[in-house]
C-alpha cells in the first residue's frame, strides 16, 4: 500500500500542461509519417498488386514533404517546440531538404534494381521512408532523447534493409555487422548521454551548454562528452571506427548503400554538429583536440585504403571514410571561428549536400554500369566511353568533385572547409589544414584511376553493346549532375547563420 | 602536463579501472573458490532441460515473429499503465497521442495478419 501511495502522491503533484503544438513545422514530419501509414495500407490492401506502384508512391510522399520544407524556409522564422527540445530553423530546413530529396533519388536508384531482383519491394520503401522520417526528427532534435529516438528510427530499417537479398551470404554479412556495430555504437552514445544528463540535470541541449558553463569542467564531462561523440562516430564511420563500413556497403544492395553512405551517415554528422555546438560551447578543449585526431586519422587511413582497393563499391565506401574526415574537419576549430561555431556548422552542412549530390550520382552511374558489366570491378570500367559516353562524362563529373577539382561542386565543398580551418588563425587548424590538402592530392590518384578507366582502357571482355540505362535512373543521373554542377559554378548554397539563435538565445 | 591532456588521461584511468576492477573480481573468485571440475559443468545451460541436439539445431521461424509481436504489444502496455493512471490531467491531448501511437501498432498488427503471419499452418 505505502508505495503506491507514494507515487500516487509525488505524480499528483507535477501539473501538466498540454503543449501547443506549431502544426505548420511539424508539417514535413507529420506528412511523411501519413503518407508512410497510406503506403503501408495500399500494400496491406493490394498485395502482389501494388508492388509496383511503391516506388512512385514513395517517391510522392518524399516530394509532398518537401513542399512544407519550402514554405518554412520562404517563412524564415526560427519556431521552437517543446521547450526548446524541437527547433525548426533554417540549419535544420536545409538538412530536411537534403534528407527528403536525398530520399526521392534513392528511390529512383532502387525502382530497377529491386524490381529486376526477387525482392519485397513494397517493404523496402516502407522502410526507407521511416528511415527518412527518423532523418528529418534528426534535423531538429536539440534534446538528448529526441535525439535517440530519431538515431534509432533511421537505423533500425537501414539493418533491415543492408540485408535486403536475402538468400546472398555477403548481404547477410553486411546486414549483421551493420547492426552489431551500430548497437554497440548505441550503448556507447546512451552510456555519454546518461554521464552528460548526471552532470547537467537536464536532456535539453541548451540547458546542458549552461550548466556546464557555470558548472565548470568536470573528469566526468570529459567522460560524458567523448562518448556521446564515439556514439556518432560509428555512424558516420570515422577512423578508428569505420571497420563495419566497407563490408556493410559491398552486401548491401547497392541503391541501399547509396543511402548509407549519404543520407544516413549525414545524419550521423547532423547530430554531432547539433551536440557539439549546442551542448559543447565552452567545452572546447575537451572537444577539439578529440575532433582534430579523428578528423586527421578519418581522412589519412580512408584515403590510403581506397588506394588499394580494385571493387568500386569498397573504393567509394573507404573514399566516403576519407570524405567524413573533411566534412569533420572543422568541429576541430569550431570555438575559434565566427559566431560561435556557426561558420563551421555552416560548411558542414554546405559539405553534405555537395556530397550527397556527387556522391549518390557515382552510385547511379555504379548501379547503371553494372546492369550491364554485372560486376563491381574497377577494370570492368574499361572502355565505357566508347558504348555508353554519356555515363562517362556522368561519372567524371562527379569523380572530378569528389576530387575537389573545380568548377564541380566538391570544389567549393572542399574551399569552405578549408578557409573555416584558416579563419581559425590556430596552429591546429594550420596543421589540419595541411593534413587535408595532402589528402586531396592523395585522393585525386584513385579517383582519376576510374576516370582513367573510363576514358582510356579497352573493354576488359571486347563486349562494346549498349548499356540500357531506365528512365529513373537517368532522372537520378540529372539531379545529381545538375545539382554537382550548379553548386559548384554559381556556389548557390543555403544560408544557415540563424543557427543557434534560439537553442542558446544568440 | 596541460589542462586538456589532464582530462585525458581520465579517459584512460578510467578505462585502466574498468578493466582492473573486473580482473580483480576474477581474480580473487579463482583463488577463493574450490576447483571441481566436473563434466556436468561444461554442458550447455538451457533453462534446466538437457540439452538436445547440436547448438546448430533449427527452431521455427514461426515463434520468432510471435516473439516479436508479443514484444510490439507488450511495449505498449509499458506506455499505456503509467498513462492510464494520470489521464485526467492530460486530457484531450492525451487521449489523442495515444489514439495516434495505438493506431500505428494496430496499422503493424494489420499488416502482419494480412500477410499472413499469424497462421500458423
Amino acid at each position: 500500500m505505502t508505495l503506491a501511495f507514494l507515487a500516487q502522491q509525488t505524480i499528483e503533484r507535477i501539473p501538466f500542461d498540454s503543449p501547443t503544438i506549431d502544426w505548420h513545422a511539424f508539417a514535413p514530419e507529420a506528412i511523411l509519417l501519413a503518407w508512410t501509414c497510406l503506403v503501408v495500407v495500399v500494400d496491406m490492401v493490394g498485395l502482389e498488386r501494388a508492388r509496383r506502384f511503391m516506388p512512385g508512391l514513395t517517391g510522392v510522399g518524399f516530394l509532398l514533404a518537401t513542399i512544407p520544407v519550402l514554405t518554412l524556409w520562404n517563412d524564415g522564422a526560427t519556431r521552437s517546440l517543446f521547450e526548446g527540445a524541437y527547433v525548426v530553423d533554417r540549419y535544420a530546413l536545409a538538412l530536411k531538404g537534403l534528407f527528403l530529396i536525398s530520399g526521392y533519388v534513392v528511390v529512383l536508384l532502387s525502382t530497377q534494381y529491386m524490381a529486376d531482383g526477387d525482392y519485397y519491394d513494397s517493404e523496402y520503401y516502407i522502410l526507407l521512408a521511416s528511415s527518412v522520417l527518423g532523418m528529418t526528427v534528426m534535423a531538429s532534435a536539440r534534446d538528448l532523447i529526441t535525439i535517440f529516438v530519431a538515431l534509432e528510427l533511421l537505423s533500425i530499417p537501414a539493418y533491415l534493409l543492408a540485408a535486403w537479398r536475402k538468400r546472398d551470404l555477403k548481404s547477410n554479412e553486411a546486414g549483421l555487422k551493420y547492426m552489431l556495430m551500430g548497437i554497440f555504437a548505441s550503448a556507447i552514445m546512451l552510456y555519454g548521454m546518461s554521464l552528460l544528463y548526471g552532470v547537467a540535470g537536464d536532456t535539453r541541449l541548451s540547458v546542458i551548454a549552461e550548466k556546464l558553463t557555470s558548472e565548470g569542467t568536470k573528469p566526468l564531462l570529459t567522460l560524458a562528452a567523448l562518448f556521446t561523440i564515439i556514439g556518432f562516430a560509428f555512424k558516420v564511420s570515422a577512423v578508428p571506427f569505420h571497420t563495419w563500413a566497407p563490408d556493410t556497403y559491398e552486401g548491401a544492395p547497392t541503391p541501399l548503400t547509396a543511402f548509407l553512405a549519404v543520407a544516413s551517415k549525414a545524419a550521423g554528422f547532423v547530430a554531432m554538429v547539433t551536440i557539439i555546438t549546442t551542448a559543447f560551447p565552452g567545452q572546447a578543449d575537451v572537444v577539439e583536440p578529440f575532433m582534430w585526431v579523428l578528423s586527421a586519422l578519418t581522412m589519412s587511413i580512408g584515403n590510403l585504403i581506397a588506394m588499394r582497393q580494385t571493387n568500386i563499391v569498397r573504393m567509394l565506401a573507404y573514399s566516403g571514410v576519407a570524405q567524413a574526415g573533411y566534412i569533420m574537419a572543422p568541429l576541430a576549430v569550431y570555438s575559434q571561428t565566427g559566431q560561435n561555431g556557426v561558420s563551421a556548422a555552416s560548411a558542414i552542412v554546405n559539405y553534405l549536400i555537395i556530397y550527397s549530390a556527387m556522391n549518390l550520382g557515382a552510385f547511379a552511374v555504379v548501379i547503371a554500369a553494372a546492369r550491364k558489366t554485372r560486376s563491381g570491378e574497377i577494370s570492368s570500367f574499361g572502355g565505357m566511353l566508347n558504348y555508353a559516353p554519356g555515363l562517362t562524362t556522368a561519372m567524371t563529373v562527379f569523380l572530378f568533385s569528389l576530387a575537389g577539382i573545380p568548377p564541380m561542386g566538391g570544389w567549393l565543398a572542399k574551399w569552405q572547409v578549408f578557409s573555416v580551418l584558416l579563419q581559425s588563425e590556430s596552429t591546429w587548424g594550420t596543421t589540419l589544414a595541411l593534413v587535408a590538402a595532402v589528402n586531396t592530392v592523395l585522393a585525386a590518384f584513385y579517383y582519376l584511376n576510374v576516370a582513367k578507366q573510363m576514358w582510356f582502357m579497352p573493354a576488359p571482355d571486347g563486349d562494346t553493346s549498349r548499356v540500357r540505362v531506365p528512365p529513373s535512373l537517368v532522372a537520378a543521373l540529372a539531379i545529381t549532375v545538375i545539382a554537382t554542377l550548379l553548386s559548384g559554378v554559381t556556389g548557390l548554397v543555403p544560408d544557415i547563420t540563424d543557427f543557434g539563435s534560439i537553442a542558446l538565445g544568440r | 602536463m596541460s589542462d586538456f591532456l589532464r582530462q585525458y588521461l581520465l579517459v584512460i584511468l578510467f578505462a585502466l579501472l574498468a578493466v582492473g576492477v573486473v580482473g580483480a573480481f576474477i581474480g580473487l573468485a579463482s583463488l577463493l573458490r574450490p576447483n571441481r571440475p566436473s563434466k556436468g559443468k561444461l554442458e550447455n545451460y538451457e533453462s534446466g532441460v538437457d540439452p538436445v541436439g547440436s547448438g546448430w539445431s533449427q527452431s521455427q521461424i514461426r515463434y520468432y515473429i510471435f516473439a516479436l509481436l508479443f514484444v510490439m504489444f507488450d511495449v505498449e502496455a509499458v506506455f499505456i499503465f503509467p498513462w492510464a493512471t494520470r489521464l485526467e490531467e492530460y486530457g484531450y491531448f492525451g487521449l489523442l497521442e495515444m489514439v495516434i501511437f495505438i493506431a500505428i501498432l494496430t496499422l503493424g498488427l494489420g499488416y502482419a495478419w494480412r500477410k499472413g503471419v499469424l497462421r500458423w499452418a
